[in-house]
């Protein structure tokens, strides 16, 4: 209950506050969602996209 | 309250309770009191068995289950005759579904297969077959880098113009240019090819019936045409070639194309041999790409959109429930007046 | 809920009443308009008052005197349709019996959890909206900027090497001709030379070019956009024969209805490959 209070009380009791935090969250959740769906596709196709095979033919200058 | 219904509702719950059991026996009045009015009531066994709703849902389901099951059996709806086309034959043969490695909700294109399928591509497709919607700069960052692609679209000459003379001119190709056609126009294409227009190969893999399968089952099925099967001169015979005979001839063979991904650096590696179905299934990879430059993209985006989504409907019908739990939760209370009169 | 069970008391009491035929039990003898005793705590002096919730005696009942039964009238008609007898029955009522209907399975354990997680939902609900309405304008804006294909074109190379000093090259760049000259020593110095302030539209020939050997400029005039001539004019630079604008060696409009200097476009040098970069 005093974790539920403590939250209570930073953030949603003011709505100036709350609308910033879902912006703010929005913002970030955007950022770490692509981020972590990227890392998920690269995980499950690995060996299978280009910048896993470029190093076979491009010659880092 | 039971006791309060009209004497007809009483015996449609009696019917109810009946049909529910399957039994035919008539319908009983569930209590043993006799009904004031039982006119209304007593022709009722049958009648309300007629009119009961159970009735209304198991002839429904009778008669849909039998169409379902008679379709499930022969294909076709009894008395609705269908009328043919063409025979299977003239249909081609069914491919066989293949496990292409980018088939599944989150498979992307195996890009080192599109490389080796561009090469066979240009090496053996390339002499009929244009590519026309593909341009050298969206190889780049696919299948070669840039400088590769800018090499390849070089040893193209591409007509541009008008100078400041006014004339055409020959230039090296550049990124932004497309894929050289073989032929110039559709009618050179056709008197190069017996009358027979070689498709464009861009979207070929969307523009058939099985798709990859079908390019793939196509180009790996050339057989000697079965007895009794009479083929033209200079046509050839595949099973999977609607009609079955096809102008193209089979072109690919163990070891035609010679693949770059040998790896130089260790020459000890081996390159991916070159036989017919290496060949075919990378060229078809090669076109489903072509057919789909997007389809990485798409793939991610719809990983993205489907979680997205059902997460905001999840949360959409907590909120909901939230919202309007005040109301469907109301009670209602009498406190009785305590008789002050005012 | 056990304990429900357990305070729980039947009592049936035995048929003291008749069922009228449309099953609403009858009891003529209870006195529904009883009235509340006399004097209510207050004195007003208004008397005692029948209880609201009694039937109005327009509704009918039994009345009865010393005489016995005198009139019985019902406005609820009797219906011949059910008959069953009833019997009364009576709960004891308690005054600790809980709530019917009892909602407490669907009360929160804690009000502080709940606010805080209805709070916390409705703010999930934002966070994704925003972030798929972000996106969702994202991509729509991304679908009026310039597609792969144009994009690929509006990068054009030049191959210095092939241009001669004091010799004007035309090349197309999205469709405009572009002016790039190879400007001789002389020609530099002229143009520096120029008293720039005074001009009408003042730019120093610094500011208008990278290398001063280059000068890479859009060939549309300024005035009506036609396509300037090269080595003409009286400044030695571009004359524009539409409407005779004189542009100077660095592009400049000096003399005619030329409002402004011919534009210099984003250009770039690859001095690895000595290549020219426009766009």
């Amino acid at each position: 209950m005093a974790i539920s209070n403590a939250i209570y009380n930073a953030v949603f009791k003011r709505n100036s506050v709350y609308v910033t935090t879902i912006f703010t969250g929005a913002f970030a959740f955007g950022i770490g969602f692509d981020t972590g769906v990227t890392k998920f596709w690269d995980s499950w196709n690995r060996g299978k996209q280009w910048k896993d095979i470029r190093h076979k033919y491009v010659e880092e200058s | 309250m039971l006791s309060r219904l009209p004497a007809a509702a009483l015996s449609k719950q009696g019917a109810f309770a009946a049909a529910r059991t399957a039994s035919l026996r008539p319908a009983t009045r569930s209590g043993s009191v006799r009904f004031a009015s039982s006119d209304a009531a007593s022709s009722s066994g049958f009648q309300a068995l007629l009119n009961s709703r159970a009735t209304l849902a198991s002839a429904t389901l009778l008669s849909v289950g039998s169409i379902a099951w008679y379709t499930h059996l022969y294909g076709s709806l009894p008395f609705i005759s269908e009328v043919h086309a063409s025979s299977p034959a003239e249909a081609g043969l069914h491919p066989a579904a293949y496990p292409w490695s980018n088939k599944g909700w989150f498979d992307s294109f195996d890009h080192a297969s599109i490389r080796r399928g561009y090469l066979v591509y240009k090496d053996v497709c390339a002499a009929c077959h244009s590519l026309d919607r593909i341009a050298w700069r969206n190889l780049v960052g696919v299948s070669h880098s840039a400088d590769e692609a800018k090499a390849l679209a070089e040893e193209v000459e591409y007509t541009d113009g008008p100078n400041d003379q006014g004339e055409m001119f020959q230039r090296p190709g550049k990124l932004s240019d497309y894929m050289p056609a073989p032929y110039p126009n559709e009618e050179a294409a056709r008197a190069s090819n017996g009358g027979a227009l070689p498709p464009d190969l861009s979207l070929i893999v969307k523009a058939r019936h099985g798709a990859s399968d079908y390019i793939f089952s196509l180009l790996t099925g050339y057989v000697d045409p079965p007895a009794g099967v009479e083929i033209r001169e200079g046509m050839n015979y595949n099973p999977y070639f609607p009609g079955g005979a096809i102008s193209m001839p089979r072109v690919l063979f163990d070891g035609l194309v010679e693949y770059d991904d040998g790896l130089e650096r260790s020459p000890w590696a081996l390159g991916t041999p070159a036989t017919t179905a290496q060949l075919a299934k990378d060229v078809t990879v090669f076109l489903a790409w072509a057919a789909e430059p997007e389809h990485d993209e798409r793939k991610k985006s719809g990983i993205k959109a489907v979680i997205l989504f059902s997460a905001l409907t999840a949360i959409s019908l907590y909120v909901k429930r939230f919202k309007w739990t005040v109301i469907k939760n109301r009670k209602i209370f009498y406190s009785p007046p305590t008789g002050k009169g005012h | 809920m056990a304990t429900l069970h357990a305070v729980k008391k039947y009592a049936t009491l035995p048929p003291t009443v008749r069922t009228l035929a449309s099953g609403v039990p009858s009891a003529p003898t209870v006195n529904l308009a009883a009235r509340a005793v006399a004097g209510h705590g207050h004195g007003h002096g208004h008397g005692a008052s029948a209880r609201s919730d009694a039937p109005a005696r327009f509704a009918g009942g039994v009345k009865l005197t010393s005489a016995g039964l005198v009139s019985k009238s019902y406005l609820t008609p009797s219906s011949t349709g059910v008959f069953q007898q009833r019997l009364l029955h009576t709960t004891v009522a308690r005054k600790d019996a809980p709530n019917v209907p009892d909602f407490s399975d669907y009360q929160a354990s804690s009000d502080s959890t709940n606010r805080a997680l209805s709070y916390f939902m409705i703010g999930s609900m934002g966070v994704l909206s925003a972030s798929v309405a972000k996106s969702t304008v994202t991509e729509f804006l991304m679908t009026m900027s310039a597609s792969a294909d144009v994009l690929a074109l509006a990068k054009v190379e030049v191959e210095l090497g092939s241009i001669p000093e004091g010799k004007n090259v035309i090349i197309k760049w999205r469709g405009k001709p572009v002016f790039i000259r190879h400007r001789t020593p002389d020609e530099i110095e002229e143009a520096r030379q120029v008293d720039w302030k005074s001009l009408r539209d003042p730019e120093s020939d610094e500011a208008r070019v990278k290398k001063p050997e280059w000068l890479v400029m859009l060939g549309v005039c300024t005035h009506l956009g036609c396509v300037p001539i090269g080595e003409a004019g009286d400044y030695g630079g571009w004359f524009c024969p539409c409407h005779g604008s004189h542009y100077d060696i660095s592009g400049r409009a000096r003399k005619g209805p030329a409002p402004l200097n011919l534009e210099v476009p984003a250009h770039d040098f690859n001095d690895a490959e000595g290549k020219l970069v426009i766009g």
